[in-house]
């Protein structure tokens, strides 16, 4: 009964932070990037609900970008880790024999590196004074690129017990190749295998990205994100003199905590 | 135990290879990274075309692919890991310097993590309550919903070291793994048929459950350890801590790729060397 009213209330919060972030335009009408230079600094008040930063840029209208930015694209980020993970995956369970140890041996490397040296050393690749929305799509394709081993393992075990099962003896009988069986048979019954591994991955990139943004190697200003945003915290003096500017960490972790409800609610069904 | 050194001998076999490869894969990174072999020295108007060259030479633009490659890896084999290029000094000197404090920093919250996890983990299953059960659930769900810079940036301003901030990122995924397992090894009916004979709970735990699941968690040394490392960037970069996690986010902010990937090879072998020694000692006990 518990889990299924943290399980509504998580879903009911979900919605309205991905309603906020899908039609910011909506909330706001100042483009993110807008200086009030003669305001800097300034307290909340009805023309700026959350007041301005140090630059003078409205800050209830950089939270709702900025959550756009983050939220939208580890989705996106989390669909291609998933998509590596179902084919690899999927396939090595399939075929099995060296191919499935070869796969599962590289996979078991990757998991085994610390992802956030692999994640600056690919960012620092690039120069760092890329364009901000190329910062957006380079910091989202590396956590996509980098995040899937950990599904590739949970894809593989299920792909390994479809081998065996019967409707895959038949459909090998009726003359299937073996891509065939990957995306006729194998992919379709996996599904909620990969919704969940899916699931799973949007709260780790969400904080990955913010952990990296914080540092200076993600999502470039002036667009921004939540990793971004948190920048200001470092400023401890204007943080205690400004709590509301907290507001983009609290959207963070509620957004990451309603992701755990859900799925902790959906492992230990009520 | 013939079988077993065989085993281990192999693994090291594949992480000598992986050590190759990975060189490789560095030297493959640096050689083809945007601005290789560009030196701001040549923008200098009073140098004549051979200062030019010969500073262009110092990167061995001009060498082939093969030869540049011979050359990093001749050079790693003579402990030569190349020259940081906004620190302008050897890297394997600035590794040797800053390795000490992010291995104490390491190992010390590696070890605070486990004893907390493993304690809380234990006092779970052994009092099962819901209260204590929720309880630790919200702890470790807030903890991991909170981005390891933010942790950082609260023990700046409490002044905590570091380590425990290391800790504190790995203690959640480690309580909440040793918690399932332990979880299910208590749930299974062999301890029901225990208890039912009068054995006692604690000697249920730590004769008949933990016995059970050792193994798994053992191998979760390894990526416990890759999960403190990567957590050490962001705290140390953040705590001004003079570490090896500070030098790589420096590295990465001014695009110092040898260093960089110096310092990422170096983990990374450390890491797989951890992991494959869990699983090592994991194989040996089992067998």
């Amino acid at each position: 009964m518990i889990q299924r009213v943290f399980r509504g209330v998580s879903w009911s919060i979900l919605a309205i932070v991905f309603a906020f972030a899908l039609f910011a335009e909506g909330f706001t009408h100042y483009p993110y990037a807008r200086q009030f230079r003669e305001l800097p600094n300034a307290a909340p008040s009805t023309v700026h609900l959350l007041g301005t930063d140090d630059l003078g840029r409205d800050l209830f209208t950089r939270v709702v970008y900025g959550t756009r930015v983050s939220l939208l694209l580890a989705p996106a980020a989390a669909l291609l880790a998933t998509a590596i993970a179902s084919i690899l995956g999927g396939l090595a369970g399939l075929r099995g024999g060296r191919l499935e140890s070869s796969i599962l041996a590289f996979t078991d490397l990757l998991m085994s590196l610390p992802l956030f040296f692999l994640l600056i050393a690919l960012r620092a690749f690039l120069p760092l004074d890329i364009s901000p929305l190329l910062s957006v799509v380079a910091t989202f394709v590396t956590l996509g690129l980098l995040g899937w081993p950990s599904s590739l393992r949970v894809v593989c075990a299920a792909s390994r017990n479809l081998r065996q099962s019967e409707h895959m003896l038949l459909a090998r009988a009726t003359g299937y190749s073996n891509a065939q069986l990957l995306f006729r048979q194998v992919i379709p019954n996996l599904r909620p295998i990969f919704l969940a591994q899916f699931w799973i991955s949007i709260p780790l990139f969400i904080l990955t990205e913010a952990t990296l943004s914080m540092l200076g190697l993600g999502v470039m200003e002036p667009l921004p994100s939540w990793g971004n945003l948190l920048r200001g915290c470092e400023d401890f003096g204007a943080m205690s003199a400004n709590p509301w500017r907290l507001i983009p960490l609290l959207l963070l972790v509620i957004t990451v905590i309603c992701f755990q409800l859900i799925l902790h609610s959906t492992e230990e069904p009520a | 135990m013939f079988t077993w050194v065989v085993k281990l001998g192999r693994k090291f076999a594949v992480l000598g290879a992986l050590a190759l490869l990975g060189a490789l894969l560095c030297a493959t990174m640096i050689r083809f990274a945007p601005g290789y072999g560009v030196d701001e020295r040549e923008l200098d108007s009073r140098l004549s075309q051979e200062s030019r060259d010969a500073i262009r030479s110092e990167y061995g633009t001009a060498e082939t692919l093969p030869h540049y490659y011979r050359r990093y890896v001749s050079g790693l084999l003579r402990g030569d890991l190349g020259a940081s290029v906004f620190l302008q000094r050897p890297v394997v000197q600035l590794i040797r310097e800053r390795s000490p404090l992010t291995a104490r920093t390491v190992g010390f919250g590696l070890l605070a993590a486990w004893i907390g996890s493993s304690i809380l983990g234990l006092l779970a299953i052994r009092f099962p309550n819901a209260m204590l059960n929720y309880s630790a659930m919200a702890l470790t769900g807030f903890l991991i919903a909170l981005p390891a810079a933010v942790i950082a940036l609260l023990f700046v301003f409490w002044r905590a070291p570091v380590f425990l901030g290391i800790a504190l990122v790995t203690f959640p995924k480690l309580y909440r793994y040793q918690h399932n397992l332990l979880a299910q090894a208590h749930s299974q009916p062999f301890v029901f048929a225990a208890r039912t004979r009068g054995v006692s709970e604690n000697r249920i735990l730590f004769r008949h459950v933990i016995p059970l699941v050792w193994a798994p968690v053992l191998a979760l040394t390894g990526v416990s350890a890759s999960m403190a490392f990567g957590a050490a960037i962001p705290l140390e970069a953040l705590s001004d801590s003079p570490g090896m996690g500070q030098l790589a986010w420096q590295a990465a902010l001014n695009r110092d790729l040898p260093l960089l990937t110096s310092i990422t090879l170096c983990v990374t072998l450390l890491t797989v060397a951890v992991n494959f020694l869990a699983d090592a000692i994991g194989q040996r006990k089992s067998s």
